[in-house]
């Protein structure tokens, strides 16, 4: 019995140690200067890498700002759009309730390149290709699905008995809506924003496809990088990356974490 | 639209005719199958390894009742990382010059990065299979992780008390609960590994290519004519993915039985 646990234990921390191991590879390159075959550990060590972020020739930095800010709009956007759909969906029942959402959910599993390439020309036709406003309409296409799905499981798990109670004790439609209803759905935007925002920042084929080359965000400019193979400056744009997509997924842990606890509290 | 073209009508560049030509031509393509059959392989490989070891990685996290908050974090960690990013880690372990070719180099297995045995941008796809594994054991994980902590306790209590031992447990009380959800996670993973252009691009051989990466290449085929053949693969792809979100959407019924 014990040995068995032990054989357990060595198996889970070794599926573990592999999932985790390319990063800290990835770390390692990041801050390497040359490493030529067959040194296991870096000959030299530089921050070639991050200068060439950080180099104002290369724009990389106002490149990161535009792509955070595009992921902003488009997680604004995209909460605005699934609001009243998850509502409708969460909270009322109605004729083809079924299809809608089979039909609003279907993006998560049609490939993203077929939509892509079946839009585009409509897109240049309409003048939004290469254009900021059609990059963030393209972009709300992989992202509503999994916050309208986020979003119904609140709504269903709210009812309508809140906000029946708020307008009975006399509060109109916007009161109702801000001092009753968007505190309690926080949490929920806050996931689903957070999730949306992380797909809208890794996305590249749609930018790449619909942007033209004219709307570059950051893993349009890494991509080349890991063509051609410039470990170092990649590792370190990956690096960034990864950062900044962490950061979102461990605000999505922290604000759950606190949603668990007064669960009990709201949802009655 | 894609539909539309795929039909070839696509008035843009004067073709107006709605034919079946261009599935008859593509459907007839030896290219177009050996892509077909190298992407349906790729997939079906690597979602059925991601299932398999994130099963394991699950259940052997249940048997630790929750004690490790680091391992549930680092586990996690491939979620986030976007796929392009996941090829780059993997081209710095299997790569010619990668660590694994070092590695081999110091124990004196190769003398030379060229004897390193090709595993990335091989025609067996192992770029691409163990790229997608690394991005979907966890995900396969953390679904199965939740629902396993669910129905855990109580019922493989029961059979323990009955006389089962661990493996029975496992495979007769834990599994058939699993099921539902362990063949729905299989086909989201599939169809998007199926559908996904990134990886197989960066990662895959010249040939066979994968599916998405042929349609992407007729894509940007300067002769506009051209257009319907990518459109004929792309509907080939939406049409197995749709079978695939059918299959889900019974397979997520099921999984609201158990629930109940």
């Amino acid at each position: 019995m014990r040995e068995r646990k032990w054989v357990q234990e060595i198996l889970l921390y070794s599926i573990v140690f592999l999932l985790t191991l390319p990063i800290f590879i990835l770390l390692i390159w990041s801050f390497t200067k040359t490493w030529p075959w067959p040194d296991l550990i870096p000959k030299d060590v530089g921050l070639r890498g991050w200068r060439y972020i950080i180099d104002p020739h290369t724009k990389i930095l106002k490149i990161l700002c535009f792509s955070f800010f595009l992921s902003l709009a488009v997680t604004f956007v995209t909460l605005l759009v699934s609001l009243p759909a998850a509502k409708a969906i969460g909270q009322h029942n109605f004729k083809g309730k079924k299809a809608i959402q089979i039909f609003i959910l279907s993006p998560i599993i049609v490939p993203p390149l077929a939509v892509a390439m079946g839009i585009h020309v409509k897109f240049i036709q309409m003048g939004l290709a290469d254009t900021f406003w059609g990059i963030l309409l393209v972009h709300l296409i992989p992202c509503i699905p999994y916050a309208v799905r986020i979003l119904t499981n609140v709504y269903e798990a709210l009812g309508t008995r809140m906000e029946q109670q708020a307008r009975i004790l006399g509060a109109n439609r916007l009161q109702t809506q801000f001092h009753v209803m968007l505190p309690l759905l926080a949490p929920g935007l806050v996931s689903a924003g957070s999730l949306v925002f992380i797909i809208s920042f890794s996305q590249y084929f749609l930018t790449y496809l619909v942007g033209g080359g004219k709307i570059i965000t950051l893993s349009m400019v890494l991509f080349p990088f890991i063509e051609s193979g410039d470990r170092a400056i990649a590792s370190a744009l990956s690096l960034i990356f990864i950062a900044i997509t962490l950061i979102f997924f461990l605000l999505i842990n922290k604000i759950l974490r606190t949603h668990l606890n007064t669960q009990d509290y709201f949802y009655l | 639209m894609a539909l539309a073209q795929s039909l070839g009508y696509f008035p843009v560049v004067g073709l107006r005719n709605i034919t079946l030509f261009y599935y008859r031509e593509v459907l007839r393509d030896s290219s177009f199958l050996t892509a077909l059959a190298f992407s349906l392989y790729t997939s079906f490989v690597s979602s059925l390894f991601s299932v398999g070891i994130g099963v394991l990685l699950s259940y052997l996290l249940i048997q630790k009742n929750n004690s490790e908050k680091l391992v549930s974090i680092f586990y996690k960690l491939p979620i986030i990382v976007p796929h392009t990013v996941a090829v780059l880690l993997m081209l710095n372990i299997f790569f010619d010059s990668g660590i694994l070719a070092r590695l081999f180099y110091h124990l004196d297995l190769i003398q030379d990065s060229s004897q390193f045995s090709k595993l990335v941008f091989d025609k067996r796809g192992f770029g691409i299979i163990i790229t997608y594994i690394w991005k979907e054991v966890p995900f396969i994980t953390m679904v199965v992780y939740t629902v396993m902590s669910k129905i855990n306790s109580k019922l493989a209590d029961a059979a323990a008390n009955l006389g089962a031992n661990r493996r029975q447990i496992f495979i007769h009380v834990l599994l058939p609960l699993l099921l539902p959800t362990i063949s729905s996670a299989f086909i989201i993973i599939f169809a998007f590994s199926f559908g996904a252009f990134e990886v197989p691009y960066l990662i895959g051989p010249t040939f066979p290519k994968a599916l998405p990466v042929m349609a992407y290449i007729n894509y940007i085929h300067p002769d506009m004519t051209n257009r319907p053949y990518t459109m004929v693969i792309l509907m080939c792809i939406t049409f197995i993915c749709i079978l695939l979100t059918m299959l889900y959407t019974k397979l997520f019924n099921l999984i609201l039985q158990y629930d109940r």
